[in-house]
């Protein structure tokens, strides 16, 4: 019986094994519509400024001129898009440039920008400190901690470019604690962290109810106007469904237009897909909304992120743009 | 019945806990800056309710957590039975059950993301990974305390082992199989909010927090949070009422 009992736990064992090395592929579905080979899209979102050119264009019916449906679906980070792109839960997503140009060089160039979105402007990405804080300047910063919203992303490098230029060595002369933004203000109040890299509405939210003091915008220098994020899809999709994008790329222009054009539009819509506040929307700092995609512009996220080693070799950026066809 | 004593206990012991939040926030105990007033909380929860927006989110809780228990219950029930009446079937699937067992279901968030392409398909399927283990175990060892006289008793007048499976063997074990959902209940909430507070998606309570807590409105993250404990109260209480309706010869013999 026991020589029985030990045969059967191995069969188990094995079972175990068997099934945990079993692999599973997954292909993409397929759908047709009119004009347009798909009519409704799942668009990922992040519950942010840099979205506004979407829900406006959505709010004035420039999809559904095109005949299109966008169905947003809100996000944590742009990191969980990447998984949904690939699985095809999601047609279009926000990605951030640094997030996928660092995933395109994993995934063996797998991702397309398809229409540009965000560009920071001053003011819009800053570090603040705790209004009695002893931190006057960068240089202040040495030894400190300060909360990034996430290592090896653009926060990251917009904080160390911003300290390599007062001297410091971000690697050596702080401690960067990962934090996501809402939970940073907190973390600013208790002394958790010395000092926090924000972005609206965090950033007029700290400065109005704790008093914190700006210490430097990070989106200067070298950073300045530098590009935040795209719409992106993987390649096979821009292949399979090309009017479908062509479509969403005229609408999100116009979104893209009236958003850079009308302060106004912005501030109508952020309420409509963000929980901030209408009389927050209308002071908070807004980054620019390109209406182009620019090969030039988004090179310099490429070339920066190779110049402090987040990327290991040199990326042309032009194969990963798809812009709309003129 | 539930004791009308019972209900004004509980209330009082919320509002003893209400007061003290409230006190905390206003005698400078706690920052408001930090965690706004209990009183605020409320205010928020109760407006929550005249949201359209959150109202989607919360049915969308709803329904992955209800379709995530109910699959769980259709495998978890008869595998369960099978692997309770079959000792040799339970020994080779201990291996794989107590390695699949502790894997948190949200760890396996990512990889279910890469493989369904579908959003709420994503949820149930964690739901369900979670839910199944609290049912399959309760059912189990429901069936390996069956009273052995009562089955014997059965058997000795020719009863065959499928005619004593359903007749004493389920029906005995039946009390502890709903126990089991009530803790798979408790659990799918909790794995369905910490799926939408990490993976987002189109609605849900967790998908409704990021959205607050990207606005700066931990005071809206709160009032959600406050729904999703009353949420998880009220099935709770939709449980025990089944179970005692369903099993009033099981309360009155244990006494319980």
């Amino acid at each position: 019986m026991r020589r029985l009992r030990g045969r059967t736990f191995i069969i188990g064992v094995a079972a175990t094994l068997a099934l945990t090395a079993c692999g599973s592929s997954n292909t993409g579905s397929s759908a047709s519509g009119g004009g347009l080979e798909k009519t409704t899209i799942s668009v990922g979102v992040l519950a942010i400024g840099d979205v506004a050119g979407l829900y406006i264009a959505n709010k004035k019916g420039y999809f559904k001129e095109e005949g299109l449906t966008v169905k947003p679906e809100i996000l944590q980070s742009t990191q969980f898009a990447i998984p949904k792109l690939l699985s095809g839960a999601l047609d279009v997503a926000l990605g951030n440039y640094f997030t996928i140009i660092s995933a395109t060089e994993k995934t063996n160039d797998k991702f397309r920008f398809v229409a540009d979105t965000y560009q920071a402007k001053s003011d819009v990405f800053d570090i603040v400190v705790p209004k009695d804080s002893p931190v006057q300047s960068v240089k202040d910063l040495k030894g400190k901690k300060i909360s990034i919203a996430g290592l090896n992303s653009i926060a990251e490098l917009a904080v160390s470019t911003t300290l390599r230029v007062s001297g410091l060595d971000p690697k050596k002369d702080v401690t960067y604690m990962p934090m996501a933004f809402p939970q940073a203000p907190a973390a600013l109040k208790t002394g958790q962290i010395d000092a926090a890299w924000l972005t609206e509405p965090f950033l007029t939210g700290v400065q109005k109810d704790m008093g914190a003091r700006k210490i430097a915008d990070t989106m200067t220098g070298a950073m300045a106007d530098f590009p935040i994020a795209g719409w992106t899809a993987t390649e096979d999709w821009t292949k399979k469904y090309p009017k479908t994008m062509a479509a969403f790329q005229r609408a999100i222009l116009k979104g893209q237009q009236a958003a850079s054009g009308d302060r106004k539009a912005i501030e109508n819509v952020l309420p409509d897909y963000t929980q901030i506040k209408p009389e927050v929307a209308s002071v908070i700092n807004l980054g620019a909304y390109p209406t182009s995609l620019s090969a030039t512009r988004i090179q310099r996220v490429a070339d920066l992120m190779l110049e402090y080693g987040y990327i290991s070799k040199k990326i042309d950026v032009t194969p990963l743009l798809v812009p709309l066809p003129q | 019945m539930i004791d009308r004593r019972v209900v004004v206990r509980g209330a009082a012991g919320a509002a003893v806990l209400l007061i003290a939040a409230e006190l905390a926030g206003r005698s400078g105990l706690i920052d408001p800056v930090l965690l706004p007033p209990m009183s605020t909380v409320l205010a928020g929860a109760a407006g929550l309710l005249a949201d359209p927006e959150f109202l989607t989110d919360l049915w969308g809780t709803v329904i992955v957590w209800a379709t995530g228990l109910l699959t769980a219950i259709v495998i978890a029930v008869p595998l369960g039975v099978l692997l309770g009446t079959l000792p040799r079937a339970e020994l080779a699937a201990r291996p794989l059950v107590e390695f699949m067992r502790p894997i948190p279901s949200v760890a396996l968030l990512p990889l279910v993301t890469l493989l369904i392409p579908y959003d709420h398909g994503v949820k149930i399927t964690v739901i369900v990974y979670a839910a199944v283990w609290p049912v399959l175990i309760n059912t189990m060892y429901g069936l390996r305390d069956v009273d052995p006289v009562a089955k014997e008793t059965l058997r000795s007048f020719g009863f065959g082992r499928l005619a004593v499976l359903a007749r004493v063997s389920v029906p005995s074990a039946a009390p502890f199989v709903l126990t089991g959902v009530r803790l798979a209940a408790a659990t799918g909430l909790i794995v369905a909010i910490s799926a939408e507070l990490v993976a987002g998606g189109t609605d849900g309570i967790g998908a409704f927090m990021i959205r607050a807590g990207s606005g700066y409105r931990t005071d809206l993250i709160l009032a959600a949070t406050l729904w999703a404990g009353i949420l998880g109260l009220l099935a709770n209480m939709l449980l025990v009422r089944v179970q005692r309706w369903a099993f009033r010869w099981h309360t009155e013999r244990t006494g319980a």
